[in-house]
């Protein structure tokens, strides 16, 4: 049990808990808060779903692992869970060029997925917008999720959003309005890209 | 209308998510607003970042335990190596009766019937050493050891099976049977993973008899759940139906 509750504790401060008997309280609520991202911009930069799989296994490991090396004073822990992320991606990407994977049809995960036309590096730098946006979206409240998921990623009205969470239609509006400027908020927080890249 | 009145639908209406006639007002309200046309921008800025989103999708349920499974078991193991006289009082090392996936192996208890003239059961003795974790190395290495009154006959009759998670999930299970005697005629073993009436098969096999029997096989993520362990002498006829040879049994606690 820890002394604090995992749930007030910041990022950074569970980083410091991973090599103390709090390890497995610490590096499971990290995971509850990030694992959705890396496994999301996972499938985008790998576009299948074994390889994101054995991304995010690798990356928390990693994190575990390498967790002396992060500095919070050079910046976020997102931004380091970002290029660790990165880094272990661009070798489960060259690695995936060697494997024969059978790819569903219509899989609605893989329609998403980069064109693996493209270069690991230059799949890899249009990363860091995936990893902000999802940032971003995971942190909005419960209600301004369920919005943007419904208006946007299901392409609903605002009627029908109101119809079938039996939520007011002026109440949908202003938590439409409102996830927006939060998620504009967020997007302009954060490192940029050269901080995330160096 | 009025800004104020416009404002909270310019999202919506970013979205697409508006009634025809309601977008029709806020178009004619941009007309003439800079400041709202402004707003638009912004949110349409918002919106196309969305475009970057990710899939909506979560890693499977099991991965977490996996991830803690392995920190727990590394970290076991840095506690044997450093004291490795210890090594049979693992739950005391930890200070914690958690049960992990690797611990459920600890109590294992497999049954060994001859495969020979006569069927024999062998109790299993467990041991549990956890190698130091590397990718390649197991997790759990298992060693099986006939009781005394129950090998007589059976010289270097034993066995081993090493347990290592594949980052994709599945388990792989080495087998190392020694003196382990060949199927009969036409026939191969094949292992399961039972619970209740459901068993999934983890491969099928043969042995050499004398001397040691190396086999690699794999099972998926779902046979964690699968308790009780079986190899039957499986025969090449038209009965697809699991043999109820049983040539070795174990259950997990």
């Amino acid at each position: 049990m820890m002394t604090q509750r995992a749930d007030e504790l910041s990022d950074e401060q569970l980083m410091t808990r991973l090599t103390g008997p709090e390890v497995e309280a610490a590096l499971s609520k990290l995971y509850d808060r990030y694992s959705r991202t890396v496994f999301g911009v996972g499938l985008k930069i790998l576009g299948d779903r074994s390889l994101a799989e054995e991304l995010v296994q690798d990356v928390f490991l990693k994190v575990w692992r390498s967790s002396g090396t992060f500095d919070s004073s050079r910046g976020s822990f997102s931004t380091w869970l970002y290029r660790v992320t990165r880094s272990v991606a661009l070798d489960l990407y060259r690695k995936r060029a060697h494997r024969v994977r059978p790819v569903p049809d219509g899989d609605p995960y893989l329609a998403t997925a980069q064109d693996s036309s493209a270069g690991p590096q230059e799949v890899v730098d249009e990363s860091w917008l995936s990893w902000r946006v999802s940032r971003a979206l995971e942190v909005l409240d419960a209600s301004h999720k369920e919005v943007i998921h419904l208006a946007y990623f299901e392409g609903l009205s605002q009627r029908e959003i109101s119809e079938r969470t039996g939520v007011p239609l002026g109440t949908v509006k202003s938590r439409t309005a409102s996830a927006f400027k939060s998620l504009r908020r967020e997007l302009a927080l954060g490192d940029t890209l050269r901080e995330a890249n160096r | 209308m009025k800004c104020a009145e416009i404002h909270p639908n310019l999202a919506a209406f970013a979205l697409g998510g508006l009634e025809p006639e309601e977008a029709a007002e806020v178009r004619r309200h941009l007309a003439s607003c800079p400041g709202c046309q402004k707003e638009l921008e912004e949110i349409e800025t918002v919106r196309h970042s969305l475009e970057a989103a990710p899939p909506p999708a979560a890693p499977p349920a099991y991965l977490k335990d996996e991830i803690l499974s392995r920190v727990r078991a590394e970290g076991l193991s840095s506690s044997i190596k450093e004291e490795p006289e210890e090594s049979s009082s693992l739950e005391e090392q930890t200070g914690s009766s958690r049960t992990s996936r690797f611990n459920r192996f600890k109590n294992l208890r497999i049954i060994l019937p001859s495969v020979a003239a006569a069927a024999v059961v062998a109790m299993v003795t467990l041991g549990v050493f956890f190698g130091f974790m590397r990718e390649e190395l197991p997790v759990a290495t298992i060693q099986l050891v006939p009781t005394p009154q129950e090998t007589a006959g059976l010289k270097g009759y034993w066995g081993v099976a090493e347990i290592r998670p594949q980052p994709s999930g599945n388990q792989q299970v080495e087998l190392k049977l020694n003196n382990f005697e060949e199927p009969k005629p036409n026939s191969y073993y094949e292992l399961w993973f039972v619970s209740g009436e459901r068993r999934i098969s983890a491969g099928s096999f043969t042995s050499v008899g004398q001397g040691e029997t190396k086999v690699l096989l794999n099972v998926p993520p779902e046979a964690r759940n699968y308790h009780t362990l079986l190899i039957t002498e499986e025969h090449m006829d038209n009965d697809t139906a699991p043999s109820q040879e049983v040539a070795l049994k174990g259950e997990m606690p």
